[in-house]
């Protein structure tokens, strides 16, 4: 089979736009081909609207704006010529089999005899799509069922058979894997796969549930909560997130096509309530609301909830009882609390767990499948496995027995034991015959966690810890709350600088961790009390501190390769910018954020916008336009929207770096990076600028006052943006003379601390702090 | 005649204190207090001083003596209070401060707090009759509905009716959480109320017609601990239509206590039995309704030990100037007379000292906070006031607990610079050790002023209260670093500062992790942070002393003084803060090591 080098999406509804995005975003060139609208002008017009919505949408499913030309929209009358020369075709077209193999014979006609065709089908088996199918196309036919958005979502469904070609179904995989960054997880072509068959049992057993013992909607999704492993949105959120509509179409036809005697058939519902909201136009989130919505009340805004009772909006109350006062105990503390929340959490959980181990080996390869599944589809801490070992898979199948419920023959299996295991630093998972085997990483995913779970730190403190990932590379780990930087992870990072400078066996450092974010930059907490208590100088020891470490970072005789994923802000930004190289997840979102809590970057932000921004051989003539860029950016607080624009566009992250989409995989991706950049490494230069001074600043001056004016710029905006221009523009300096980094760094210290001394940058910081939200004064 | 007699109100150092020291012209600038000017706070004090020394001052030793008897469940105040009372009343002393909607003469609280230490000065135990009334007020004032405003507050204004509040039980006093009285509702509106209180005062008298007891209660279905405490107002006679007094409640005084000192005020138990009251605030909001009134109650606490301190210094040195004991050191000083005043001793002198430090620093700090109360609630920048709240907050538990032990000290140095005749009853200063210890524990202890301190406010808003304080030294220091009249003192006061800052980072952080740490070193840390702030204010008052003697105004030998005490309180009390860091800095270990045998094991 020839390598996947162009891809054709056909069917541009939001599903088929995120796919044919993401494939941009990869770097493939798409065809996005749609209908032709009855007595349309533009016979492209409906794959064109799509791609100018998708342009507009939040989040975006672009990772930069320049892919969306990346993407060329058509039609299937027109241009069904255009897909001779594609690789993979991937079909999201509406949900019905006789129109789907209608086109599957159109584009047997015209695809190449080696392109590979999938559905993006959740509910139509693998086995229907192909039936009628020549064996040959069948061959090279799958079902790649991607989770919506598909940028953001990283499960990956992919359903093959016996019938498959095995070189298809490894290619696919590889592409989907490591090009378009997706988990994969393969599937029983069984109907609704893993993630919807799980998942849409536990919404119906849920909602049953409230409806059966009179829960409320907040009860509901209270109870649906972390102790369960599950994300804030519970039951009735997240269905107001996913679209009310497609539920009800998910349910029927997941009842249509589930074997009888199937439990889905027995708790199946159809909600008159639902259906009534679905046709008044409340479809949720992307409706005029859903379950939940925001309500006018006097020109106050209020937050209601449905009453599933009366089927009326009314203020949303907060939940409690038994179960929920004890719910940081656990899932079996909830169970056990005695009140009818702990009744009903137990009623629909217990189901869930009985369809999970009825069903695990129909529907996926093993249990571990399920667990990454429904985790990274649903974002759940536990899949339904891992949540049993934490309940106690003997406590759950005693549970069952007394109350005369047959217990699943996994359950019986695991006896005392649990599903999980962990030997000599290996986790194992059972098998059906209740042996273990253990888990095995892909080629080229390499996880901290594995390696944590292995071995020991090289060493750690209360901040960070530094991990040996083996042929002479450490991994240095932040371990802060949010991964936040301070005197800790300053402390550490100078003792690992030093480790490898003095070690024969460690020669490169790679800086990355599994958080849910890189780092949300420097504590100010700390630095906030600092403040009050007027200790200037340690605060601007903290911040020589941090300069200190991240100048020995960039000129350390070994390279530095920064692995981030998720938000890298602030401090977490700086660290990226005095890294040798960027190996970042597409995922990252970094920028320079310190003027939102009334600072600015003081741990080298400003020297390296300045040094990176002057660089820029793409910009134009002169230092102006480049200051004023690096002005932009650190003057409005931005933050990157994806690893592509952070690069393209802030130069956080270098030229030559490349980016991973999978997450699984940035690791393994840095170190080998770092291990090629070993021989011969050369740190780079110190650099020297030279400095407009106070006629640079006249024009940046200029723009902030014409902020201010126009309301853009409160007049503290303007005083913070003045301190930053002072700083990017070398202060009492003029182009005669050579400014060093050390230079722009203690211009950096000066202003930093100046701007401490300030009320209003004290009430930001404590209102990020106290309310997670920037503060406007 | 009693020695403490010699005593007159300190209006000079007040009227330095409000109008050099600090700007209490500013009060005339906020919206109300337009009349507050200078010249009539300083008729005001002057003629509050006159009053006090006339009128209390000559019924505090007998009060003392004769106490309050209770009969058949009536108590009668010492001879002479019910006169005086009303005379007090008269005077308007019963509303200097409070709102005019209600009958208040809407005075800053600032004049009210000078004219309260000199209420305490000349009778501590008769002054907490209003003092008690003027918490009920403010409770009342602030939480109350608005019928119950229209229908107390003008009572309690003219002194006709008092009040108290009712917190302590006999098994809690601390710890409010376990207050068993009940109040059932009663269906209309009211409520019935069951249960036992102690330690009230001026929980029954024959001062007034009526008393408006404010009483913790729990409702049938409240809550456990704290949060479910309800405030309720129990009239003595529960008010007729006409809001005269008419039916009487159902609250007795059954016992008043036997205690060590201000036996002029009746420290009542209370029964209520199905007494009739009605709910101030919100259910179950009861404790943080009585809190907000706390702040101005434990600042009142504050100023009975300056109180104390002051007349216990007067009286002290009024006799020690003309008493005769042995000769100076260096040589006869009063050839003429048998002996040299005992004046001339330096550990006299010592004394004599600490206390007028104490009193004079303390009298600036008690200004300032009561200028920043004034602030935080008449200012017409809302950032302002939030700050002057913030600064009254965090300052509140060390001018309650430095300054009641600075007045019980001041009372106890007073004793010994008289001796034996110190001792004796005859002369009323041991009277002023018995009065004076009571501060230290009501309205909260001073331990627990410590707690509150170091474990509540000095976190609270990621250390937002501590900027009122510590960036105001840090900009003065920076700005006298270099100014010659400054550099005897600014360098301690630097140093100090600076063990304050390392202090306070050091139990935030240590907190973090551990409370104990912060229960150990609370006490000691409250009284580093008072130190600073006396240094800082000290250093302030010696400038404006030293620029007054250039410009060649007012009296020198006034300012002299002033500098003099500021030397002394430099040279022979500040170091006291480089020990309080070195205790803090030891942590807990030597507190928490032993364990309970440990205590007992050498008897």
């Amino acid at each position: 089979m020839s390598e996947i080098k162009k891809i054709a999406v056909i069917g541009s509804g939001v599903m088929g736009m995120g796919i044919a995005a993401q494939c941009a975003n990869a770097g493939f060139k798409v065809d996005l081909l749609d209908i032709v609208p009855d007595g349309a002008k533009d016979r492209d017009i409906v794959a064109k609207d799509a791609i100018k919505k998708a342009l507009k949408t939040d989040p975006a499913p672009f990772m930069h704006k320049s892919r969306a030309k990346y993407v060329t929209p058509g039609n299937l009358e027109d241009h069904m010529d255009r897909l001779a020369d594609v690789d993979w075709i991937i079909e999201v077209i509406i949900e019905r089999a006789d129109i789907k193999q209608d086109l599957y014979r159109k584009l047997a006609a015209v695809a190449k005899a080696d392109a590979i065709i999938t559905s993006n089908t959740s509910t139509i088996p693998l086995s229907i799509l192909t039936d009628g199918m020549e064996p040959a196309r069948a061959a090279r036919f799958a079902i790649t069922h991607f989770f919506n958005p598909p940028r953001y979502m990283p499960l990956l469904e992919l359903v093959t058979t016996d019938a498959t070609d095995a070189r298809v179904r490894e290619g696919l995989r590889h592409v989907c894997d490591v090009a378009l960054g997706k988990k994969v997880i393969d599937c029983q072509d069984t109907p609704g796969f893993i993630g919807n068959r799980l998942g849409t049992l536990w919404i119906q057993v849920a909602t049953n549930a409230a409806e059966d013992h009179d829960l409320t909607i907040e009860e509901s999704d209270a109870l649906a909560g972390r102790h369960f492993g599950i994300p804030s949105t519970g039951i009735f959120k997240l269905m107001d997130l996913v679209g009310l509509d497609l539920g009800p179409y998910v349910s029927k036809s997941l009842y249509d096509n589930v074997n009888q005697g199937d439990m889905f058939r027995e708790e199946y519902r159809e909600s008159k309530l639902l259906e009534g909201m679905i046709a008044e136009g409340y479809t949720g989130r992307k409706g005029k609301g859903g379950w939940y919505r925001l309500n006018k009340i006097d020109g106050q805004k209020v937050k209601e909830v449905k009453d599933l009772k009366t089927g009326e909006y009314r203020p949303v109350e907060k939940a409690k009882g038994a179960a929920l006062a004890v719910s940081k105990k656990g899932a079996r503390a909830v169970f056990e609390a005695g009140d009818k929340l702990a009744t009903a959490a137990w009623e629909y959980m217990s189901k869930y767990f009985v369809y999970a181990a009825d069903h695990a080996l129909d529907i996926a390869n093993s249990i571990f499948d399920v667990d990454e599944a429904m985790k990274t589809g649903y974002g759940f801490k536990w899949g339904p496995f891992e949540l049993m070992d934490e309940v106690g898979p003997k406590w759950i199948a005693d549970k069952l027995r007394e109350e005369g419920r047959t217990v699943p023959a996994l359950l019986d299996a695991v006896g005392d034991g649990t599903f999980y295991k962990i030997e000599d630093g290996e986790r194992f998972f059972m098998l059906a015959d209740g042996s273990y085997t253990p888990v095995v990483r892909p080629e080229g995913v390499l996880l901290l966690s594995d390696i944590k779970r292995r071995s020991e730190p090289v060493m750690r403190n209360g901040s960070a810890s530094v991990w040996d990932i083996g042929d002479g590379v450490l991994c240095f780990e932040f371990t802060s709350m949010a991964n936040s930087l301070d005197e800790g992870t300053m402390t550490m990072l100078g003792k690992t600088i030093a480790t490898i400078d003095k070690s024969d066996d460690y020669k490169a450092l790679v800086i990355h961790n599994e958080g849910k974010n890189f780092s949300v930059g420097a504590n100010i907490g700390l630095m906030l009390f600092a403040s009050n208590i007027a200790a200037w100088p340690q605060v601007q020891s903290g911040i020589r501190g941090g300069q200190d470490v991240f100048m020995k970072l960039r000129f350390g005789n070994f390279p530095v390769v920064s692995a981030p994923s998720g938000i890298a802000v602030g401090g977490g930004c700086e660290i990226l910018m005095h890294s040798d190289a960027v190996q970042a997840h597409a995922e990252t979102y970094t920028g320079l954020v310190e003027v939102g809590v009334g600072v600015m970057p003081g741990w080298g932000g400003c020297k390296e916008m300045i040094r990176r921004h002057l660089g820029n051989k793409r910009a134009p003539r002169g230092p102006m336009p480049a200051l004023v860029k690096a002005f932009e950016l650190i003057g409005t607080a931005q933050v990157a929207k994806s690893a592509m624009e952070a690069q393209r566009d802030f130069l956080i992250i270098n030229e030559d770096d490349t980016i991973t989409f999978n997450k699984e995989r940035v690791l393994f991706d840095a170190k080998q990076r770092a291990l090629g950049m070993v021989e011969g490494y050369q740190p780079p230069e110190e650099e020297t600028f030279r400095l407009p001074g106070a006629t640079g600043r006249a024009a940046i001056d200029m723009a902030l006052h014409d902020f201010n004016m126009k309301g853009m710029a409160s007049d503290y905006d303007v005083h913070v943006g003045r301190e930053v221009a002072m700083v990017l523009t070398g202060g009492d300096t003029d182009v005669t003379e050579e400014l060093t980094e050390r230079d722009l760094l203690k211009l950096e210290q000066k202003h930093f601390v100046a701007l401490t001394k300030q009320p209003k940058t004290l009430a930001r910081l404590e209102h990020m702090l106290s309310t997670n939200k920037p503060l406007r004064n | 005649m009693p020695i403490t007699d010699a005593y007159n109100a300190p209006v000079k150092d007040m009227k330095f204190v409000l109008h050099e020291l600090w700007d209490a012209s500013e009060l005339s600038t906020y919206e109300g207090y337009e009349d507050a000017s200078p010249d009539l706070i300083d008729a005001m004090l002057e003629e509050a001083g006159k009053f006090m020394k006339n009128e209390l001052l000559p019924l505090n030793q007998s009060g003392d003596r004769e106490g309050c008897t209770l009969e058949n469940g009536v108590v009668r105040t010492p001879k002479g209070f019910k006169e005086a009372y009303d005379k007090y009343c008269e005077n308007g002393f019963t509303a200097l401060s409070t709102d005019p909607k209600y009958g208040g003469t809407g005075l800053p609280h600032t004049v009210e707090f000078m004219v309260q230490e000199m209420v305490v000065s000349t009778n501590m135990a008769f002054g907490m009759y209003p003092g008690l009334s003027h918490g009920c007020y403010n409770a009342i004032y602030l939480h109350g509905s608005e019928a119950q405003k229209d229908q107390y507050l003008p009572k309690l204004n003219t002194g006709e009716w008092s009040g108290t509040m009712c917190l302590t039980e006999p098994h809690c006093g601390t710890d409010l959480g376990l207050i068993k009285t009940k109040a059932e509702p009663m269906g209309d509106g009211s409520f019935s109320l069951n249960g036992q209180k102690i330690f009230i005062s001026a929980g029954e008298h024959d001062l007034t017609e009526n008393i408006v007891h404010l009483v913790l209660a729990k409702l049938p279905d409240a809550p456990e601990g704290v949060k479910g405490i309800s405030l309720f107002l129990v009239p003595k006679f529960i008010p007729n239509e006409n809001n005269e007094p008419g039916q009487r409640n159902g609250v007795r005084c059954n016992a008043i206590e036997e205690k060590m000192g201000i036996h002029g005020n009746a420290t009542c138990q209370l029964f209520f039995d199905g007494a009739v009251g009605w709910m101030v605030g919100q259910p179950n909001k009861g404790l943080a309704a009585m809190f907000t009134m706390m702040n101005a109650a434990r600042l009142g606490v504050g100023m009975q030990g300056l109180g104390i301190g002051e007349i216990a210094f007067q009286s002290a040195f009024d006799y020690a100037k003309d008493r005769g004991q042995g000769r100076s050191l260096a040589g006869t000083q009063s050839p003429d007379k048998p002996a040299d005043s005992i004046l001339v001793h330096p550990d006299v002198r010592r004394m004599l000292l600490r206390m007028k430090a104490n009193n004079e620093g303390g009298r600036a700090m008690a200004a300032w906070i009561a200028l920043n109360i004034d602030k935080s609630l008449k200012h017409a920048d809302p950032e302002v006031r939030e700050q002057a709240d913030d600064f009254v907050q965090l300052m509140t538990p060390i001018i309650k607990s430095y300054m009641t032990d600075a007045g019980s000290e001041a009372a106890n140095l007073g004793v010994q610079t008289m001796g034996g005749h110190g001792y004796i009853e005859e002369w009323g200063m041991e009277q002023l050790v018995r009065d004076a210890r009571i501060a230290q524990i009501y309205e909260g202890t001073n331990g627990i002023q410590a707690l509150d301190l170091a474990g509540r406010k000095l976190g609270a808003h990621y250390g937002r209260y501590l900027r009122t304080f510590f960036h105001p030294v840090s900009t003065f220091i920076e700005e006298n670093a270099m100014n010659p009249d400054a550099s005897e003192f600014v360098g301690d006061l630097a140093k100090s500062f600076g063990w304050l800052q390392q202090a306070t980072g050091q139990i935030a952080q240590s907190g973090l992790k551990d409370p104990e740490e912060v229960g150990a070193a609370s006490s000691d840390y409250l009284r580093l942070f008072a130190l600073t702030t006396l240094a800082y204010l000290w250093c302030q008052m010696a400038l404006k002393a030293k620029a007054a003697l250039k410009e060649g105004r007012g009296d020198a030998a006034f300012y002299e003084a002033k500098i003099n005490t500021a030397r002394f309180f430099y040279k022979r009390m500040l170091p006291e803060a480089q020990a309080m860091f070195k205790m803090i800095g030891a942590g807990k270990d030597t507190i928490m090591a032993m364990d309970e045998d440990g205590f007992s094991i050498a008897a």
